[in-house]
């Protein structure tokens, strides 16, 4: 019952910031302001704002949380209260930073979001790896919030004002400008997963696969791209501030494509490719034009439609089979029996790959075009970051096609190699491979399901043309060759039926175990500290206060002889030093 | 007559008495020394009562009050010495310490 | 004339009182009791107060002690030496008690040093036996019912429990 009417809240109000998204449009971009509060100097209001950054995102927001809520209602029975309660909230922080004009209260919706996004990742609490996770993905984003909250100040305390409407006026300091972007970058490093704190997101994924959906595709990680492109007067000036961005993106987004081609986990193939394409995004941004901007918006878009579709197919999967591990996939499809009993969930993950991978005619490519064009337009210009961008965006394109048609072809088509065989995947248990697993059962699921996959599938092809056709064709020819020249080695190793994976990569260039060495260890042994600290030095003081009033009691208790005679002797000896007493100090 | 003469003598016989008290071992010395402490104050009312002369006789009044007191107190003080005597087969005030509580009388009291 | 006979009486309860408290023998304590107490009644006809000293000398030298003697037969008190008289505390008693003995009479010396009792009347019984019955007849009365108490108490304190039948 509790569930039913958080079910019903949650749609509705999905479909409220739907409403609300189409009312806004094309309305004169206002600002409303709100009484604020204040200490000293720093003085900030409570406002919103409307414009069209605003009307975007809340309609990518919008149509993602409802097709994830409509998504849930059949996906997920266990504590579906409090599941969708959550996801509620997520939606109402993600509005709050759309359309918040003050840096506070972005910064509330946005430490929400952080809260929201750990209690839903730790949603199956009885695993193990789920609530690591959770408290990876809550410690690695504090780590970054921190610098936001910093950059807040200083960029707000050096233009005198903390609306962001006001922000790219005022003067300020170079020093001001660069130190508090920087500082705001840490924390949409953190958000987004960017490198060097871009090992959350990948160990987020014990998570339930819709909420992977919501927070890949429209909030939290895109809350970061959401966040420059808003202070993008203020990031366009300091020019340190979007080298850095530039250098982050494009490592970033080869490092996270690498790591996603040796994957051998359908979501966290995604997730690695979340990341690759929040950098391309960042790297959009990162050329400080008009184009960048726009190019990095538009693909926000554009993934937001085909990652979302992703995840919630990855989640039929997970529904269906129980796992999304290729090793347990492979044994489903080796008669080629998963893309047979699932059609819908088998069409619309290929259009939302397509999509990914950049093939003509899909979303991805239109957006990803639009972000190569303008880092080319920008390296005409004479930039080196131009030249950096378009050569890394390349690349990643060629990945791109790489694990996306790796991805594909290994789960849904049976190896001609190795006539059936599990193959590459299979690891240790070579007697699972004797017996064939129960097919009968696998199916796609309810409208409920399928309706959001639908939909989205469709937002992955249309929302390419949203934008209106403006193709460059030496662009448009470059990266499809690109994309073909990724995929042929993807199809011809899965002809063989090999899939070597650098252990380099497996380890995912061992960013974990660097950390753990230069965090982790260091901050247990800070703790053992402390607990020695607390159990040997303070503790010490409180255990000896105890003993010493033992002992005290003890000695005390000698006096307790039972003998009339001595309690005689000591009162009467009482009475004497009295007695002496009252004469001195009477004298 | 000075007056600190009987009061000096009232003051020995005090002294004396709580010595006994304190440091006889038997309980029946004990309690001669009690009479010993009252004949003490005794003394001070008479001498008191010889100094002042208000006519009432207030000191010997007391003191005689005092002797009755003395009477009463030491046949209690005798039933007790008996009951004592009965309990443990001796007097000695030393060796009764039934006052004493040891861990397991505590306990008791605590259950 | 009262002074000299006051001095001899009081040297006589002074050294009476001292083998009290010290004597190894129980029953001689007992003895130098009668004669400490006895002394003291002399004192007290010293200072002109012939009831109370007669009073003392039945009540005290003809009860109390004689009380006193009982309580020893009954309890089996030997009559040979004592071999350990005192308490371990003794010391410490007897350094309690002369500090304190040191302390009253300073105290006493300092504030009636030099005051002197004058010739008293002869013959106070009548006075006292006035006081008693007009002046003092309330705490008179009261002190009979606390007697009457005493003597319930001691009744009730000597009786033999009865033996508990189940």
């Amino acid at each position: 019952m509790i569930a039913t009417t958080w079910r019903v809240v949650g749609v509705g109000f999905s479909v409220l910031v739907i409403l609300s998204a189409i009312l806004l449009y094309g309305v004169e971009p206002q600002v409303t302001s709100f009484p604020g509060t204040g200490v000293g100097a720093a003085y900030w209001t409570f406002d919103v704002r409307t414009d069209d950054l605003t009307v975007l995102l809340l309609a990518v927001v919008g149509v993602v949380s409802a097709c994830v809520q409509v998504y849930s209602i059949a996906y997920l029975h266990e504590r579906a209260a409090s599941y969708t309660a959550l996801v509620t909230l997520f939606t109402a922080a993600m509005v709050t930073v759309v359309i918040a004009d003050s840096l506070f209260l972005l910064l509330i919706g946005w430490e929400v979001m952080g809260a929201c996004s750990y209690l839903l990742i730790s949603h199956y609490w009885e695993r193990r790896d789920a609530r690591s996770g959770a408290m990876k993905a809550f410690l690695i984003t504090r780590l970054g919030d921190v610098g936001f909250l910093f950059g807040i100040f200083v960029l707000g305390l050096g233009y005198g004002t903390f609306r962001i409407s006001e922000l790219g006026a005022g003067d300020i300091s170079p020093a001001a400008l660069t130190t508090g972007t920087i500082l705001l970058l840490v924390g949409v490093v953190g958000k987004s997963a960017q490198v060097p704190l871009q090992t959350w997101l990948p160990d987020a994924m014990p998570g339930p696969s819709p909420v992977s959906a919501l927070i890949h595709a429209a909030t939290m990680v895109a809350a970061g791209v959401f966040l420059i492109a808003r202070l993008y007067d203020v990031f366009v000036a300091a020019e340190t501030t979007l080298t850095v961005l530039a250098v982050v993106a494009c490592v970033t987004m080869l490092f996270a494509a690498l790591c996603a081609a040796a994957a051998v986990e359908v979501k966290r193939v995604l997730a690695w490719s979340t990341v690759s394409q929040l950098a391309i995004m960042f790297a959009g941004l990162s050329l400080g034009t008009a184009d960048g901007r726009h190019a990095a918006l538009f693909h926000l878009v554009t993934h937001a439609a085909f990652k979302g579709l992703l995840f919630l197919c990855a989640g039929v999967l997970l529904h269906q089979v129980g796992s999304a591990a290729f090793v347990v996939l492979r044994r489903y499809t080796r008669r080629g029996t998963l893309r047979k009993a699932m059609p819908v969930t088998f069409v619309t993950m290929t259009i939302g790959l397509a999509a990914l991978a950049g093939v003509p005619g899909f979303a991805g490519f239109f957006s990803k075009d639009s972000v190569v064009e303008a880092a080319w337009h920008h390296a005409r210009d004479g930039s080196t970051v131009g030249w950096f961008v378009l050569v890394s965006v390349c690349l990643t394109a060629v990945l791109t096609a790489f694990y996306c048609v790796r991805l594909w072809l290994w789960i849904f088509f049976r190896t001609p190699a190795l006539a059936g065989a599990l193959g590459a995947f299979e690891d240790d248990d070579a007697m699972a491979d004797a017996e064939d697993p129960d097919f009968s059962k696998l199916r796609d699921g309810s409208w409920l399901m399928r309706g959001p996959l639908v939909l989205l599938a469709i937002g992955a092809i249309v929302l390419g043309y949203a934008d209106g056709l403006h193709l460059s064709w030496a662009i448009a020819g470059l990266t499809t060759v690109l994309a073909v020249l990724g995929a042929l080695p993807a199809y011809s190793l899965w002809r063989r039926g090999a899939d070597p994976r650098p252990v380099v990569l497996e380890h995912e260039f061992g960013a974990d175990a660097a950390y753990g060495k230069a965090v982790v260890v260091p901050v247990r042994w800070f703790a053992k500290l402390a607990v020695l600290g607390d159990r040997d030095v303070i503790g010490a003081y409180v255990r000896a206060a105890g003993r010493t009033g033992t002992l005290a009691s003890q000695g005390f208790r000698l006096l307790q002889t039972g003998n009339v005679q001595t309690y005689l002797t000591f009162a009467v000896a009482g009475v004497v030093a009295l007695a002496i007493l009252a004469g001195v100090i009477g004298a | 007559m000075p007056l600190v003469l009987p009061l000096l003598l009232a003051v020995a016989l005090f002294c004396l008495g709580v010595y006994g008290v304190l440091a006889r071992r038997n309980a029946i010395t004990m309690l001669m020394s009690f009479e010993l402490m009252l004949n003490a104050v005794n003394l001070n009312l008479i001498a008191f009562d010889a100094w002042r002369l208000d006519g009432l006789a207030t000191g010997q009044t007391l003191a005689i009050f005092v002797i009755t007191l003395a009477a009463a107190e030491i046949g209690l003080g005798l039933a007790i010495v008996l009951l004592l005597f009965r309990g443990h087969g001796h007097v000695d005030a030393d060796a009764a310490r039934d006052l004493l509580e040891t861990a397991d009388t505590a306990k008791e009291i605590d259950r | 004339m009262t002074t000299a006979l006051f001095a001899v009486a009081g040297a006589v309860a002074l050294f009476a009182s001292i083998l009290v408290v010290t004597s190894r023998r129980i029953v001689h304590a007992a003895l130098w009791l009668v004669v400490a107490l006895g002394a003291v009644a002399g004192c007290f006809g010293a200072l002109h107060a012939e009831l109370v000293a007669l009073v003392q000398i039945l009540v005290y030298v003809g009860a109390i002690v004689v009380l006193v003697l009982f309580a020893l037969m009954l309890t089996k008190a030997p009559t040979n030496p004592l071999p350990a008289l005192t308490t371990r505390r003794s010391p410490f008693a007897a350094v309690v008690a002369g500090v304190l003995a040191i302390l009253l009479g300073t105290g006493v010396v300092i504030a009636f040093g030099n005051e002197k009792i004058g010739p008293v009347p002869d013959g106070s019984a009548e006075a006292v036996g006035t006081a008693v019955f007009r002046t003092w007849v309330l705490p008179f009365e009261v002190l009979s019912v606390l007697l009457l108490a005493a003597l319930i108490g001691a009744i009730v304190l000597s009786q033999r429990a009865p033996k508990k039948e189940d």
